[in-house]
């Protein structure tokens, strides 16, 4: 087990430095850059920003100054769009809002999307059935971009119960829409999955033995059904969260949250490659991390994967 | 003779069983059959082809073009801009004053030509690549894979970003984009299926009797896999849709004056607060009618074409 874990971190390493190369070339090959503007700057002013930043120098000696900081300090580098702030800042201070109505968001589309399809698992063909169904694809067809805006008009235009945008330091009416808008998606997808594989493992034979020797049905659902229909699940939660914290520019930006999304779309906007390439590492990381974690949650989960490790 | 076998050395039980030999149906008249018995496809294909005309014909009806101000409601909007007959502004103005109806059908041009183009064409990329991964294996299925876990792992706004700054925003380079971005739809479950299949007999069978790679992919393995991607395309058309409307909803996506649903609908959400409610609702009605049809067509197909559902 100690052994694969320290495979995979190793494997992360080349892949992470290729993502860091690629992105680096790739956005400093493009024409224009952060301090080219309608009217440009004085040819020895201009001299002085780039030297400032260290963009006076050939790219590739940037690109190992880039990664020799990264590694040695952790330090992303200053940003070129926001004065006297270096992306450490920025990410320190937009990350934790993301991440924290990113969790609740996990939290929701859990505690809704799992009860919901083993109900409907349960009750196969039945009303709660078709609900969840209905529901399935109506949150299909309503991306969040489409939905926070209905929400907005519903709760806080019409009913006016919940402030429509802001952070306030993370108090809960604030958290609640940017949550729901942007796990509803998910928690359908969560939903199907285990209406999917509850149905599936209802029909094992071991399931079959439970109801043969009488065992009540509550104790075959908990103790003996729940546990492998909940494995495609966990596979599929890894990578939602990260979707939910990458995808969730467009919360970022709708609800006015400060999270990190909204830089993201500052740094495209300005061109400030160092925020771009930072937040883009922080994703890959945070992508490879996760997965890491689930492999190894679902190794000590299900003994079949353990003896493969 | 027992009757029985006499009736099978007949003449017309000959006759019979050859006339049934040439009507038999092939899968794809078979998947046909099934998907025309579903009624939701059936009407989605309607109500799409609805759409598709909507946005081809569309500019005929329209009083106003998409770009031109109407003078008379602009400052006004909130009090004269809405849906009305006798201005010719059937689905009201948007912000800046011009028709909502035009733009509305300038908008479905841009987004369904996006998904029917774009979505085709990655899903066509990604089973190339994927079917070549799974057929040669070794390095080159590697070195794909690699990329794969590489290129999923980069936020696709930066190539919107970059590509932009390079090539500019038309129609054209919105839907490169796209394809470049998305060229992993449909690789792994190609190239699974492709894993699958070319250790079969027929496959052994082929290359014995002298084929080349080239003729036994799309001779032997092509036909076996068409159903995956046929119904990969359909799911990706709506999900191209879906990614084309937030970036243009964040911005990065088509230029001024062109417009795309996403586009059309982040700007009804952006005036929603001073009432103008039609800026919403008009973008966002097709955009879901669109989402809807989508969805139950590739439902149909993959009742119709997925052998484990039979």
């Amino acid at each position: 087990m100690l052994n694969y874990t320290l495979r995979r971190l190793l494997a992360v390493v080349p892949t992470l430095l290729l993502l860091i190369v690629v992105s680096f070339y790739l956005m400093r090959l493009a024409p224009g850059g952060p301090f080219t503007s309608e009217r440009p700057l004085p040819p020895a002013v201009m001299q002085n920003v780039l030297e400032r930043y260290g963009m006076d120098e050939p790219l590739h000696v940037q690109l190992w100054t880039y990664i020799k900081n990264i590694v040695c300090c952790f330090d992303f580098g200053p940003s070129f769009s926001q004065k006297d702030r270096s992306v450490n800042d920025v990410i320190a201070q937009g990350f934790p809002v993301t991440l924290t109505y990113g969790f609740w968001s996990a939290v929701f589309v859990l505690v809704c999307g799992v009860p919901l399809g083993i109900i409907a698992a349960l009750r196969h063909n039945s009303f709660w059935d078709y609900t969840m169904t209905g529901l399935a694809i109506f949150s299909q067809i309503f991306p969040n971009f489409v939905l926070a805006p209905i929400m907005v008009l519903l709760f806080t235009l019409s009913w006016g119960l919940l402030p429509g945008g802001g952070w306030n330091g993370g108090q809960w009416q604030y958290v609640i829409m940017p949550a729901v808008a942007l796990g509803t998606s998910y928690m359908a997808g969560v939903a199907r999955l285990t209406r999917g594989s509850m149905l599936e493992v209802l029909n094992a034979p071991y399931i079959r033995t439970a109801r043969a020797k009488g065992l009540p049905e509550r104790t075959i659902i908990l103790r003996h059904a729940l546990k492998p229909a909940l494995l495609p699940t966990l596979t599929y939660m890894g990578p939602v969260f990260v979707y939910m914290i990458t995808g969730s520019v467009f919360i970022d930006i709708f609800f006015s949250t400060g999270g990190i999304g909204q830089d993201f779309i500052d740094g495209a906007y300005a061109r400030d490659y160092s925020i771009l390439l930072g937040l883009a590492v922080l994703y890959a990381m945070l992508t490879f991390v996760l997965t890491l974690l689930l492999d190894l949650l679902y190794a000590w989960i299900d003994p079949k994967v353990r003896s493969q490790l | 003779m027992s009757q029985s076998s006499k009736r099978l050395m007949s003449r017309q039980f000959a006759e019979d069983a050859a006339e049934e030999m040439i009507t038999s149906r092939s899968f794809w008249a078979d998947a046909r059959g099934r998907f025309l018995r579903n009624r939701m496809a059936v009407v989605s294909i309607f109500m799409l082809l609805g759409l598709v005309l909507f946005a081809l014909f569309g500019h005929a009806f329209a009083a106003w073009s998409y770009e031109e101000i109407d003078w008379a409601v602009l400052g006004k909007v909130k009090t004269e801009g809405g849906p009305s007959w006798e201005n010719g502004h059937y689905f009201g103005v948007d912000d800046l004053g011009r028709d909502l109806f035009a733009r509305v059908v300038q908008g479905s041009q841009t987004s369904l030509m996006v998904g029917f183009v774009a979505g085709p064409l990655s899903v066509m990329l990604g089973a190339t690549i994927g079917a070549l991964a799974g057929y040669y294996g070794g390095k080159f299925d590697q070195m794909v894979m690699g990329l794969y876990t590489i290129w999923i792992s980069i936020p696709y706004i930066i190539f919107f970003v970059v590509w932009q700054a390079f090539f500019g925003r038309s129609l054209t380079q919105m839907i490169l984009v796209i394809i470049i971005v998305n060229w992993t739809a449909g690789l792994l479950i190609v190239r699974g299926q492709v894993m699958l299949l070319k250790n079969r007999e027929f496959v052994d069978a082929a290359r014995m009797l002298g084929m080349s790679d080239a003729a036994i992919l799309f001779k032997h393995l092509l036909p076996n896999i068409l159903w995956v991607i046929v119904i990969y395309t359909s799911l990706t058309i709506p999900e191209v849709i879906m990614a084309e409307s937030l970036v243009s909803f964040l911005g990065v996506g088509i230029q001024e004056p062109n417009t795309s649903w996403g586009a059309l609908i982040s700007e009804g959400a952006r005036t929603m607060t001073f009432g103008t409610l039609w800026q919403l609702a008009f973008p966002a009605a097709f955009f879901v009618i669109a989402q809807v049809s989508l969805y139950y067509i590739g439902d149909g197909l993959r009742d119709a074409l997925d052998p484990k559902d039979r």
